[in-house]
């Protein structure tokens, strides 16, 4: 039995929820509340020459660019000034914000809405990274459409290529993904006290209120963010609740009541943002003994629009494009295109899916194409403790990868299945092997994060934590409480950790990036262990913890060189199918997983988080086809963009191998994104196997697979 | 705001059809999706609505010598586990939609809705199902096939309504229902075969094939059945590409949010052809 943190609790918010008792943003009414409808845009690029707003009834009010305050931006500022809060001009995107209609009854302001006439002149458009990169219709960022363009460089790849015996070419490309997060965007902002209160459906307060100051001309502390209970994110809660506070706040300002705006399922898959696709393009390099000897690999993301958090999108699937693979000699380009669909963003790996299945698939490619068993070639590049990253950093800790290797093989029947289904026979294994780096990339925790975690012991002797991180389904309300129980000595139940609220709390930093537990959960744990001392004297108390970069650890963030991350999950997703001769269904018949996390705060929770990230991968790579058409998603409904049901994946088996991390909250490392690298790549080659063609790209659909039987 | 009415007995209901031309509404699965408006307001239906779920005379499950009676607002969750259902109906039903949908759902409100991709049409077709279409004036019935003449088109007319299905109690021996949906549950149709056959002393008496969401209505060809009744299980296994050949001009699918034409036609086909080999192979 598992004993120590790692034993699972009852979850603080688990009954409430499962119970109904929960209330989420739509739920909770308010006094006196005015609606908001945001109008948008109904082509892709072009200029509005005019916008006719019917005449509104009273209380009803049209709001859009001449109503942000004096001295406010029309800019929305994510990582900088960034998407504009309404555009009167420059259409970039089919469904770009327009105005706001807000006013007391719902069916009327649809009525209104649907009345307002926009005239455009229309543009040429790039939806796709080829159209992009062409600046078809001209450049709509730049001269050249890329928000980003990185290079890197490890070993000496040009003389690794003028040794090649052969090289192998390869394109790997992903879709769309839309995060159907269980409960849609939801926002309500008010005016208290001549500041301006914004509850929202979020995972970072403090963004929002970074996002919305400049364009009221207020100042940070005058916009208070108080994060309401968020019924999943996934990374579509990361930014793009700015995109709706901005507007309702310029709203509230001007009519001065509470404005909430609700988005209703279709609303959301159509005006969301979403995952990035992507296509890398890789020449690997050979000797004379099929060795690896070189890698040449050209990555480029579907951007959107707006920049967004793309560049760092980008800067992930770049570290991750070697995967768990020493490769010596590398070169690398990485772009991020600017295209005239909505702005892709967050969204679970942030980037790290697409570098892993791009090199997954090739490295699967190139055993087949060399006549090698795919694992053991995988296995005979794998880093290990002291390998050089391709940033040329270095993995600082101890690789378990060949010992959980060992395991899952094991557990799988990998060995005897592999040998015993022949390529092509209908029946397939695959296996993916991952990682994931915990914290954001390179030193964004130390210059720009700078997370800060308060605790305080007050004069009646509770408890309370003080951060900025939020439960969403994730069990962070548990597992913090558990760290600082942990070194208290204390029931965990009686700690305080309220949904944070920008105005009590320290900005501990925003929930993404896997750093939860590991960087937060940490001072979580500092602060604790400095409070232990104060716990017994008398009125109140209070501690501090600020993040300071583990020792030994060192970034240029100008080149892009050195250690990318701190310390990495690692994890192995092992997949057995079956292809129906007739209709190309696939029936996935066993999901094993091993992973290795450091230590696990909460061994329940742990395996929630597996559970739900392989089976939302495995959702990404068969079933989630996200297509675009004229600039609009073609699929936004339930019925159409289809997520796997419990029906479609057997239950995962799910084990982990423990390898403490120093500088994490009882050795913990991060996890929630780990979980979600693998499995699509493992089902792709599972489905490689099963009917011995290539598979290049995911989804893996019917569709896709009959393709591939019939055209080879 | 709709009209609505919710008549106490089935004559009263006949009534409320002809005065006001109501919409007959049985659990409502389709006409509120369809219907559905944006977040917090009212679907908005465009007709008045005439409520039917909720008449025991219409609910009920039952057979004689003629066959199988299902009452046009019997759930389709009663339908799944009836003793009375032809066993490919019952697995049809159980495969549509998910648990809740399928407690409020009708057997009558699939055929009403017309959908090409409508799984219980496809199947019932295959069963030489009729309806029984009441309206003051008497009644009378259809086969499916011929009630059902474009997507979301049928011949009903303004004063009627379905009151039953009827399902031949005379059924071919054996039958074989595959369901191709977007996923393993809870998902609309790519495709879907209702196959069914007497084979008797190596010989076919009866085949049938009904194919669902590959064309404007379910696609079953009488004419090509008929020229496989007859065949020895030896000739079947000649004639087999002929046969898929002769299907093949017949299905026509598109290109929409869940599918591709390309891959529809494909695996009916693969299906049929399985479907003979099933029968060659006798198991």
């Amino acid at each position: 039995m598992t004993t120590g943190i790692s034993r699972s609790v009852p979850r603080v918010d688990a009954y409430d929820k499962a119970a109904g008792i929960t209330r989420y943003i739509a739920d909770i009414p308010v006094a006196g509340v005015c609606y908001g409808k945001l109008v948008r845009t109904s082509i892709s690029r072009g200029t509005i020459l005019d916008i006719d707003v019917p005449e509104l009834p009273e209380g009803f009010w049209f709001i859009s660019e001449g109503d942000i305050p004096e001295g406010g931006r029309n800019r929305i500022h994510m990582i900088k000034e960034d998407w504009p809060v309404f555009t009167n001009s420059e259409v970039r995107f089919y469904g770009q914000t327009i105005g706001i209609l807000v006013g007391p009854d719902r069916e009327q302001l649809i009525a209104l809405a649907d009345a307002v006439r926009v005239t455009y002149r229309e543009q040429e458009a790039a939806f796709t990274i080829e159209e992009g990169l062409a600046c078809r219709g001209g450049a709509l960022h730049g001269d050249d459409n890329l928000f980003a363009d990185y290079c890197l460089v490890k070993g000496d790849p040009e003389s690794a290529f003028s040794r090649a015996h052969r090289v192998i070419e390869d394109v790997i490309e992903t879709g769309f993904q839309e995060h159907v997060y269980m409960e849609p965007q939801g926002i309500t902002v008010e005016e208290q006290d001549g500041k301006i209160v914004i509850h929202a459906s979020c995972q970072c307060p403090f963004y929002i209120r970074k996002a919305v100051a400049p364009s009221l001309n207020r100042s940070l502390d005058d916009i208070i963010v108080r994060q309401a209970v968020t019924g999943g994110g996934f990374g579509g809660k990361e930014h793009f609740p700015d995109i709706i506070a901005s507007a309702a706040a310029v709203a509230v300002t001007k009519v001065h009541r509470p404005v909430q705006v609700i988005f209703d399922r279709e609303e959301d898959m159509c005006y969301s943002t979403k995952r990035h696709p992507s296509q890398v393009i890789f020449k690997t390099a050979l000797d004379s003994e099929n060795r690896i000897i070189g890698m040449d690999i050209d990555a480029r993301i579907n951007a959107g629009a707006y920049e967004s958090c793309s560049p760092v999108v980008l800067q992930r699937l770049i570290f991750s494009s070697n995967s768990v693979y020493d490769i010596p000699n590398v070169q690398l380009r990485g772009r991020a295109v600017a295209t005239s669909t909505i702005p892709s963003d967050a969204f679970r790996g942030f980037g790290a899916p697409q570098g892993i299945i791009a090199a997954e698939l090739h490295m699967s490619h190139i055993a087949r194409e060399i006549g090698m068993d795919e694992v053991e070639l995988k296995r005979s590049l794998m880093v290990s403790k002291g390998s050089r990253t391709i940033t040329n950093g270095t993995i600082h800790e101890t690789v378990k990868l060949h010992e959980m290797w060992q395991r899952i093989a094991e557990v799988s029947g990998w060995h005897e299945k592999k040998s015993r289904y022949a390529p092509g026979s209908g029946r397939g294994m695959g296996a993916a092997f991952y990682l994931h780096g915990g914290g954001f990339t390179g030193s964004g925790e130390q210059d720009i994060i700078k997370a800060r975690v308060r605790m305080v012991k007050r004069d009646d002797g509770i408890v309370e934590i003080l951060l900025s991180n939020v439960e969403m389904g994730q069990g962070l309300q548990t597992t913090f409480r558990k760290i600082a129980a942990q070194v208290l000595d204390c029931d965990y139940r009686d700690i305080l950790l309220a949904d944070p609220d920008t105005d009590r709390v320290p900005d501990s930093g925003p929930t993404v990036a896997s750093r939860s537990i590991m960087i937060v959960g940490r001072l979580v744990q500092l602060a604790a262990e400095q409070l232990k001392h104060k716990l017994h004297e008398p009125g109140a108390q209070e501690s501090e913890a600020a993040y300071t970069q583990p020792p030994g650890c060192h970034w240029d963030q100008e080149t892009l060189q050195g250690d990318a991350y701190p310390a990495y999950g690692w994890g192995i997703c092992v997949i057995e199918t079956a292809v129906d001769p007739d209709t190309c269904e696939v029936e996935t018949l066993g999901v094993w997983t091993i992973h290795e996390i450091g230590k696990a705060i909460d061994e329940a929770i742990v395996h929630g988080q597996v559970t739900g990230g392989v089976i939302q991968a495995l959702g990404y790579g068969s079933l989630e086809k996200l297509e675009l058409k004229d600039g609009k998603f073609f699929q936004h409904t339930m019925a159409d963009y289809i997520i796997p049901t419990t029906l479609d994946f057997p239950g995962v088996y799910s084990e982990l191998v423990e390898n403490p991390y120093p500088y994490g909250p009882f050795g913990a490392k991060g996890l929630g994104e780990l979980v979600f690298d693998g499995a699509a790549a493992s089902y792709a080659m599972a489905v490689q196997h099963a009917v011995d063609r290539t598979v290049s790209r995911i989804p893996v659909t019917p569709e896709y697979i009959m393709e591939l039987k019939t055209h080879g | 705001m709709t009209d609505s009415y919710y008549p106490k007995s089935l004559s009263e209901a006949l009534e409320l059809r002809r005065e006001t031309g109501a919409i007959p509404f049985a659990g409502g699965t389709d006409l509120m999706v369809r219907f559905r408006a944006q977040a917090g307001t009212l679907p908005k239906l465009p007709h008045p609505v005439l409520f039917l779920g909720h008449l025991e005379e219409l609910r009920q499950i039952s057979m004689d010598s003629s066959g199988t009676h299902i009452g046009a607002s019997a759930l389709l969750s009663d339908i799944g586990v009836s003793e009375h259902v032809h066993p490919m109906l019952s697995e049809t039903v159980m495969l549509m939609a998910s648990p809740p949908l399928r407690n409020l759902a009708t057997l009558a409100g699939n055929i009403g809705n017309a959908s090409p991709a409508g799984d219980a049409v496809c199947s019932l077709i295959a069963l030489d199902a009729s309806v029984v279409l009441a309206s003051l004036s008497g009644e009378r019935t259809l086969l499916l096939e011929e009630f059902i003449t474009g997507p979301g088109k049928t011949v009903m007319k303004s004063d009627e309504f379905i009151r039953e299905i009827v399902v031949p109690a005379d059924q071919p021996d054996r039958y074989w229902y595959r369901k191709v949906g977007t996923r393993k549950a809870n998902a609309l149709s790519k495709l879907s075969l209702s196959a069914m056959a007497t084979v008797h002393e190596h010989r076919v008496q009866d085949f049938r094939a009904a194919f669902g969401a590959v064309g404007p209505v379910v696609i079953r060809r009488r004419d090509l059945e008929a020229q496989v009744r007859g065949m020895t299980l030896d000739q079947l296994s000649r004639e087999t590409e002929g046969i898929v050949d002769a299907y093949r001009p017949h299905i026509i699918p598109i290109d929409d949010q869940r599918s591709q034409a390309v891959y529809r036609l494909q695996a009916s086909l693969n299906l049929l052809r399985r479907w003979i080999d099933l029968l060659m192979q006798g198991g």
